[in-house]
């Protein structure tokens, strides 16, 4: 079990369009505690998914500070990122991304093919990752053999299977019903509550948003608002 | 699991694409081993006769113009002290078949003299030669012809000719020459044909061409040019060419196969490499997510190259075995006669085909991935991730 903290000191990035420069993250200051669990809203082009590719090491800003847990993600080259990656975070996608071909502990395991690690050991953490999302009776299913919200139970266990330090999810219930949406929500509390997991989520939906301890407001890539959630027992969290 | 096994998984994706253009690499494939395994025995074949130092004279015109009897003597007299020339041996085209059958036999009819001579390499014992020179009707055939219709020594054996009138000529076969390289040919003596042409009032003399046997290289090639100017400006002009030349120019009237092979290797990898490219890049484009999640996962640049190269790299080696197998199975269990193809030799599986087809495989599965791969190693995650969050 670990979890890491994560700073991010005027960050800025932009993206261009041709001949148009695009502001996303606008000298954007902020930190995570560890364990922590925190939702990120804000209108589309708000900048909330460059954001959470940045915390994810899937991109670089312009400058500025990213640090997650002991690492300064900001001075990472691209292939320290990747094995970075593969070892510190784990990403939920709103579409689940699957691979069709492969049955549930088969995607679960693909992760875990980067490390050097004896088949045994692999088939236990993949047994303990579904069991931990409820779907060890389920291991042998393809994707098209199980349900949306039982796929994004999958990708959960996918993510959460190398044992990362955070859990970053882009709209993770944007694909699914109102009750599978509650279902997910719920694990994800339980892997902040019950494993530590520092968990970043980005969503529009405000029931969404509410599971989080804390609810970070984008607009136009600066930090708009940063509300704590009274339901929600507060984590040590503060902007700059 | 490993991630050769997702590789394999990943070409089930979608079955029928894979399917077809694993099809697509193994027709040309089985074609190409197939035409260079025939190169092969017709080359094996060529390296036999080359050894044999026989020169074939035919009319100038045509090997159908019969060139007259008086030519073998006129030959037989540019070497009277037979210090360049063993022997010269008449021949001419029966083309006869056994009666309710179809298939035309190279069958010849040969002077009884030379032949045992110029064909020393038929290896006829001196029983079988005195045979030979006492029985008229004697016959002495390939092992293909043999085993085709089940005749053995001592069998009585009737040909019918092509042409009208369409005699019948009966045979004493005294000998089968298993090691032949042609495995259709029946030799018979050639006055014991124009006896039958004599019977029917009919002028059978002429022959189709007349095998000089010679004694070393030097001899052949001084032979031939010195027979082909010696009839010069007559009215049966000669071609002279040693066996060899003259197989491959009789092989080539059907069809030049080295060339067709290598034409067709060509056309191969292009059209190959367009197909597979195709289906890599369609098969890219529809897991550009999914690769974009590998690498979110951790998967490097590099890993994601190599697995949408690889992909293809097995996608190809697999279409090329598919095509190959069977061809190899076919030319190793099947006897030799019953591969025969017209005029060609029969088709001697060439592992260096087998090898070239595999490499080419190789080449194509690599070229068609690369661009995919490249597109893959290039791909920038959040673009890709952008197109679905």
């Amino acid at each position: 079990m670990s979890a890491a903290d994560i700073e991010l000191v005027d960050l800025h990035k932009h993206y261009r369009k041709g001949r148009i420069d695009i502001p996303a993250l606008d000298g954007l200051s902020l930190t995570i505690d560890a364990g922590s669990f925190v939702a990120i809203m804000g209108p589309s082009g708000s900048g909330k998914s460059t954001l959470l590719h940045l915390i994810g090491g899937l991109d670089s800003a312009d400058s500025g500070i990213i640090r997650v847990g002991e690492y300064r993600l900001d001075r990472m080259s691209e292939r320290q990122l990747t094995a970075w990656r593969s070892r510190h975070v784990g990403f939920i996608f709103q579409m689940y991304h699957l691979v069709p071909v492969l049955t549930a502990a088969q995607n679960v395991e693909l992760p875990l093919l980067l490390f050097r690690m004896p088949a045994r050991e692999r088939r236990k953490r993949v047994a303990t990752a579904l069991e931990v999302v409820g779907l060890a009776d389920r291991m042998d299913h393809r994707p098209n053999q199980l349900s949306g919200g039982q796929e994004q139970r999958v990708a959960i266990a996918r993510a959460i299977v190398t044992d990362p330090d955070v859990i970053l999810a882009d709209e993770p219930t944007g694909d699914l019903d109102a009750r599978t949406s509650q279902e997910i929500l719920q694990l994800l509390s339980l892997l902040n509550a019950e494993f530590g997991k520092t968990i970043v989520m980005v969503t529009h939906d405000p029931r969404a948003a509410a599971f989080g301890q804390r609810i970070l407001h984008l607009d136009k890539g600066v930090l708009d608002r940063d509300e704590r959630n009274p339901a929600r027992p507060a984590a040590a969290a503060h902007a700059h | 699991m490993t991630l050769s096994y997702v590789l394999l998984q990943n070409l089930r994706r979608n079955r029928l694409r894979t399917g077809l253009t694993a099809v697509a690499f193994a027709l040309p494939m089985a074609v190409f081993v197939l035409a260079l395994s025939l190169v092969v025995g017709f080359v094996k074949t060529s390296a036999a006769l080359e050894q044999e130092l026989r020169l074939g004279v035919h009319h100038r015109v045509s090997l159908t113009n019969f060139l007259p009897d008086g030519h073998r003597r006129k030959i037989e007299e540019l070497d009277p002290q037979r210090t360049r020339l063993r022997a010269v041996c008449g021949m001419r085209w029966f083309g006869g078949r056994v009666p309710g059958t179809q298939q035309t036999l190279q069958s010849l009819a040969a002077d009884a003299d030379t032949l045992p001579i110029v064909y020393s390499d038929i290896g006829l014992t001196e029983a079988e030669i005195t045979e030979w020179q006492r029985e008229r009707r004697a016959a002495i055939v390939a092992g293909g012809v043999a085993r085709q219709y089940g005749w053995k020594v001592g069998d009585r054996v009737v040909l019918e000719s092509t042409i009208p009138p369409y005699r019948q000529l009966e045979f004493r076969l005294i000998r089968i020459w298993d090691e032949s390289p042609f495995p259709m040919t029946f030799y018979f003596r050639r006055d014991y044909l124009l006896d039958a042409f004599e019977r029917e009032g009919q002028v059978g003399t002429g022959c189709s061409i007349f095998w000089v046997k010679c004694v070393d290289a030097a001899a052949l090639r001084s032979l031939q040019q010195e027979i082909d100017a010696l009839f010069a400006n007559t009215p049966d002009e000669t071609r002279s060419e040693d066996e060899n030349a003259f197989v491959a120019g009789f092989v080539q009237a059907v069809g030049d196969l080295p060339s067709l092979a290598q034409a067709m290797a060509t056309v191969v990898v292009i059209i190959v490499a367009l197909v597979a490219g195709n289906t890599m890049m369609m098969s890219f484009r529809e897991r550009i997510r999914e690769l974009a999640v590998f690498k979110a996962l951790g998967f490097s640049a590099r890993r994601v190259f190599l697995i949408v190269l690889s992909e293809s790299v097995l996608l190809a080696l697999l279409g090329s075995a598919l095509g190959i197998l069977p061809i190899v199975a076919g030319l190793t269990l099947i006897p030799p006669d019953h591969l025969r193809w017209g005029a060609f030799s029969p088709p001697e599986l060439s592992w260096l085909a087998v090898l070239g087809s595999l490499s080419i495989g190789l080449i194509v599965g690599i070229a068609a991935g690369f661009w995919p791969a490249w597109q893959a190693l290039r791909l920038r995650t959040t673009d890709a991730l952008r197109r679905v969050a």
